[in-house]
């Protein structure tokens, strides 16, 4: 890996963790929105933020109350969504239906977040499956334009 | 904002759950996790709930630290136990309210749940009250070590890491210095139709990521003319090492599981 790569994804964590960590434009009790969720969006336009993004779920987790049953498979979900965007990068190349294909991938992939409640707490599957992937899928619905508007200042795929 | 700065929630201290080696500590919660799953019978889960409450009077983490990281999920808690209350159909019928009958197995099945729930977030979280994130990260890179065989950057992904930790609280400080700054230029956070709060978020995020960026290089630079190369040959600051205290808690700990496994199914 070479040194540049390796900074970048770091200092990308870290922006990852402290923006979910400060940056919070609406939250119930419960339901909260976390803007960098969007930060998935990246991988998108430079497919050398993958650990960055992982490595930025990884640490958020390590703090979160949930504890380390979220770590394991918020990690597995997002290392297998990223996984799968990557994979159809290669084929497909208008940045805006990949984007909407990862936010319907991100979603979709949500079984894997409802299997662990069903492991952990026992709540149905289809239930959790269905109310966690459509909260996910507004994340990163709203998160197309933001990360594309984005994209247009900060050049994602130059950077690296 | 002072107190949002210190990232994690480890508490400084000096008992036997601090001193002992990270590896152990995530070894140890590791197999407890899975162990958790097997217990089935009061008496099992009261092996549990002794063990985990051991630990947690042995680290003297002040119980108010160890209750705030529990706020968030007795909502869930509840929730959970509600549903099986409801859901759950089977033993005899114990009340009986206009038309809805809760059976004993209901209450039986909601208990077991959360307090199985409660215990994986007691445990797992006196980890990070009682090791600091550098410490994890040492860890994983040494337990991960293996997977260097098959060419999976163990080390480059624990530096990452630390540069990352590193520069949690940097950053955390620079995105309230350009919310600020953003905000006495006019935009709302706060207040407005949500479409007008996300798309605030823009003014944010851009100079937030320009400046991430750029220190990202400016250390990377640095890291290259200073010859860094990768974990070859590497030398650390702070080696891990095994002490006796480690291995007694592991045989203690081989005794936990030993103790649940007899106590299965004995009620």
């Amino acid at each position: 890996m070479k040194v540049n790569t390796l900074v970048f994804n770091g200092l990308l964590a870290a922006l990852y963790v402290a923006v979910s960590l400060l940056i919070q434009p609406f939250g119930f009790t419960n339901v909260q929105f976390r803007i960098s969720e969007m930060f998935n969006h990246l991988v998108v336009f430079n497919k050398k933020f993958f650990f960055g993004i992982i490595l930025g779920v990884f640490i958020t987790n390590l703090f979160s109350p949930l504890g380390w049953f979220d770590l394991v498979f918020g990690v597995a979900h997002s290392a297998i969504s990223l996984s799968i965007i990557i994979m159809l990068a290669k084929y497909i190349k208008n940045k805006l239906v990949l984007l909407f294909m990862n936010a319907l991938i991100f979603s979709f992939n949500m079984f894997i977040i409802a299997f662990e409640l069903k492991l952990a707490l026992g709540l149905p599957f289809l239930f959790s499956w269905l109310t966690t992937a459509a909260g996910e899928l507004v994340v990163l619905a709203v998160g197309i334009p933001l990360i594309y508007l984005l994209n247009k200042r900060v050049h994602f795929d130059d950077v690296l | 904002m002072n107190n949002s700065l210190i990232i994690g929630q480890y508490v400084p201290g000096n008992s036997l759950v601090h001193k002992l080696d990270p590896r152990t500590k995530i070894t140890i919660i590791f197999f407890y996790v899975i162990t958790v799953f097997f217990a089935n019978s009061l008496a099992s889960y009261s092996v549990l709930v002794v063990f985990a409450l051991a630990c947690m009077f042995t680290s003297r983490v002040p119980l108010r630290f160890i209750m705030k990281g529990l706020t968030p999920v007795w909502f869930l808690i509840i929730f959970t136990f509600i549903l099986h209350l409801f859901v759950t159909k089977e033993g005899t019928v114990i009340f009986d309210f206009w038309i809805f009958e809760f059976y004993s197995g209901g209450v039986i099945q909601g208990f077991a749940i959360s307090i199985r729930f409660f215990l994986l977030i007691l445990v797992t979280s006196l980890l990070t009250l009682t090791t600091t994130p550098i410490e994890i990260t040492d860890a994983i890179e040494d337990m991960l070590r293996p997977l260097n065989k098959v060419r999976f950057p163990v080390h480059e992904l624990a530096l990452m890491m630390s540069i990352s930790l590193r520069f949690i609280p940097t950053l955390m400080q620079e995105t309230d210095k350009i919310s600020r700054a953003q905000a006495s230029r006019g935009v709302d956070f706060r207040t407005g139709p949500i479409k007008d709060r996300i798309k605030a978020v823009v003014p944010l995020l851009v100079p937030l990521f320009v400046s991430a960026f750029k220190r990202a290089e400016e250390l990377a630079m640095a890291m290259e003319a200073r010859g860094y190369q990768g974990g070859e040959g590497r030398t650390k600051l702070r080696e891990l090492k095994i002490e006796l205290r480690d291995i007694m808690v592991y045989l203690l700990f081989a005794c936990v599981i030993a103790l649940l496994f007899l106590t299965r199914n004995y009620s």
